[in-house]
């Protein structure tokens, strides 16, 4: 079994290469990448201060040839693609992800920033996420086809068949803009360093954050509700439940010790599966709710053409999924005794 | 050819049926995509009829014709909402116009106001018109018509190359096998929004190269699921026999396996469908998708988010994305209950 993961962590190593080659040949063929950008900033700036714009050597008016080349070196443009790749691999495993070619911040500075925002809303979605579909499962598989069923079917019908972003404009415009009950967007409120005490400012974060979380739940509970439903449904219809009932366990204590154990199986598999989920899903709902987090950062970089923050992005998002898929086989092994990874 | 379905399908076609909830929201679907490939009659600027000094026209489909036909002083077309006034005390011409009398791309400006401009039946802008005076109604349906047929050739293209290359995975094994296993592990980790995100901005996309960019990171779900189907087929009696009286591979892949994997690629298809329009519309919605003026839900979702105050335009795309991905999902879940029937012992 340690062998299993041992070998499970090496090979996060040439797919995490993949990924990343990918995306780096494919924004090293870009037209209006960094240099364009900067050549049309200086062209802006020029008529307005004259004024540089960071370490990359621009000053003057308009930028010549000789300044263009120095961008190139900077952004290693001048070089192959692999070439250039690899020293940016280099970089990276030494955790320096470069220079945001918008901010000429750090980039590793910029995404520590948005990190602990977007796995706030993560963290809290999911256990919310298990609250709601764990239970509501459990009763929609004991009282199969009862009225209860088919009601609560329908909720989480819709909720599957509608994207959690636009669960999340719905609540916009019902909550926010005509009961005005909830803010419009944002991660706190403006006045949130003048609030005197943590529990203040923690309310304000929830009070913020209830609208995102609803979209963000909506969004996953019922693929979860579906799944611990038609688990324990399973379960039941197993002969070892038939054997309990039939040696006169109250039915209750059958499910209870018996089928609902092995019915969280299948979402602890669920479990890593989760994160890219929230990692993925979040460009949409952190744009709608305007909150500053790891989704907006990566959206706002591809339009800017800020490349160093989009490889940023893609390397940390692309580490989390590739350890979540592997804590949920974890999971999977720790609940379930049976199984056997080799 | 004769054909004739086998009484199993024949089997299952009846307990689809017998679902009412995703049988008549198959038919209403089905009815709905029929009437979005004649929206042209339904939503149009041109008039569906114009009885002109003795002469019919049908200016629907067809070349322009000039307003001069039509004894107006202009020879670009004719504007028939404006002819529509003009034959209005004329008992001889007459005019019939579509039930929505715009189509997708004109901008109805009013001299007094700015837009949007509220649902209005005066206007015939039965819901209104968006931020830049379009009538959302036609931007809806001819949006609704885009994103079906995306979705539809996108999952025809998918589903040809998922299905080829998970066949010839499972059913050659060895060293092809090994090889797309890693490319799968690969592109199944690629964060797909993303990237098509990072690609769509690089190359202004059109209709069929958002379809290939989607393809090029949407494949794998199915191509994983037929490995594991071929696999399983592979190894029983009938394509051993089918091997021992001298079948080629591409009979035994074409002959025996495929129709023995048919059902469970059909209970897939209405996720793919929803899934498609879902891909499309967020695409648009945050403008790596479709180039603009194309009418798109996701445009209409995104002016609709951004003017909270014109409720009109936000609350008449997400009730039409409500009715349709429902109606899908209903689909879906009777596909796959008929197809795929479990049996569960409850008890008392």
């Amino acid at each position: 079994m340690t062998q299993y993961f041992i070998r499970r962590l090496l090979l996060i190593i040439p797919t995490f290469i993949g990924i990343t080659i990918l995306v780096f040949v494919i924004t090293r063929f870009v037209p209006g990448g960094p240099i364009e950008q900067m050549i049309a900033e200086a062209q802006q700036a020029s008529q307005q201060t004259g004024g540089g714009l960071n370490g990359a050597g621009i000053g003057a008016s308009t930028l010549d040839a000789e300044q263009i080349r120095e961008l190139e070196i900077y952004y290693g443009f001048d070089k192959p693609v692999l070439v250039s790749y690899w020293q940016w691999l280099s970089k990276v495993v030494q955790f320096d992800l470069g220079v945001s070619s918008r901010y000429s911040e750090p980039v590793w500075d910029t995404i520590k920033e948005r990190l602990p925002i977007s796995a706030f809303y993560g963290i809290t979605t999911m256990l919310i996420t298990y609250f709601i579909s764990i239970p509501l499962g459990y009763w929609k598989a004991i009282k199969h086809n009862s009225h209860f069923d088919h009601v609560s079917s329908i909720v989480v019908f819709v909720g599957y068949a509608i994207p959690a972003y636009v669960v999340g404009i719905i609540l916009l415009v019902i909550f926010a803009s005509n009961l005005e009950w909830f803010p419009m967007g944002g991660f706190y409120s403006e006045d949130f360093e003048d609030l005197e005490t943590p529990w203040e400012q923690a309310v304000d974060v929830f009070y913020h954050a209830v609208l995102p979380l609803m979209a963000y739940v909506a969004g996953s509970f019922a693929v979860m509700t579906f799944m611990m439903k038609n688990a324990l449904m399973d379960n039941l219809a197993a002969e070892y439940v038939r054997t309990a009932i039939a040696k006169g366990i109250p039915f209750n204590q059958a499910v209870k010790h018996h089928a609902l154990r092995n019915s969280l199986i299948p979402i602890a598999t669920h479990f890593g599966n989760n994160i890219s989920v929230i990692i993925g899903g979040s460009f949409l709902i952190e744009k709608i709710f305007n909150i500053d987090g790891l989704g907006l950062l990566g959206y706002e970089s591809i339009v800017e053409r800020d490349y160093p923050i989009v490889l940023g992005v893609l390397v940390i998002s692309a580490i989390l999924q590739l350890f979540g898929n592997i804590l949920s086989d974890i999971c999977v092994a720790v609940v379930d005794p049976r199984v056997q990874f080799r | 050819m004769h054909f004739q379905l086998n009484p199993l399908t024949q089997k299952k076609i009846q307990r689809f049926k017998s679902i009412r909830r995703g049988y008549y929201s198959f038919i209403l679907f089905t009815l709905i995509v029929l009437l979005s490939c004649f929206a042209e009659i339904l939503v149009n600027s041109r008039a569906l009829l114009v009885h002109y000094e003795g002469s019919w026209h049908f200016p629907t489909y067809g070349a322009v014709i000039p307003g001069k036909v039509f004894g107006l002083d202009y020879s670009y077309e004719t504007n028939y909402r404006e002819l529509e006034k003009h034959f209005n005390n004329d008992s001889k011409n007459f005019i019939i116009m579509p039930p929505i009398p715009f189509n997708a791309y004109e901008n109805d400006l009013k001299t007094s106001a700015f837009p949007p401009f509220p649902p209005s039946f005066k206007d015939s802008h039965y819901l209104g018109t968006d931020t830049i005076g379009r009538d959302v109604a036609a931007r809806l349906i001819y949006g609704f018509r885009t994103a079906i047929f995306f979705s539809l050739i996108l999952l025809v293209v998918s589903y040809l190359v998922g299905v080829s290359i998970g066949a010839a995975m499972g059913y050659f094994g060895g060293l092809f096998d090994l090889l797309f296993q890693r490319i799968i592990e690969i592109w199944s980790n690629i964060p797909f929004l993303y990237v098509i995100m990072i690609v769509s901005s690089i190359m202004i996309p059109n209709f069929l190269t958002l379809i290939a960019i989607i393809l090029l990171f949407g494949w794998i779900q199915l191509t994983w699921y037929m490995r594991t189907v071929t696999y399983k087929e592979k190894a029983r009696e009938y394509v051993m026999a089918a091997k021992a009286l001298g079948a080629s591979h591409s009979r035994v892949i074409f002959y025996h396996i495929l129709p023995n994997t048919i059902s469970i690629i059909i209970t897939f298809i209405p996720f793919s469908l929803a899934s498609g329009i879902i891909a499309l519309t967020s695409l648009d919605f945050l403008g790596f998708g479709l180039p603009a003026p194309t009418p798109s839900w996701g445009e209409l979702l995104s002016q609709g988010s951004n003017n909270l105050e014109s409720l009109w335009i936000v609350s008449s795309v997400i009730v039409s994305m409500t009715v349709i991905l429902v109606m899908v999902a209903f689909i879906g879940e009777a596909i796959r209950e008929a197809f795929d029937p479990k049996q569960h012992t409850t008890y008392e």
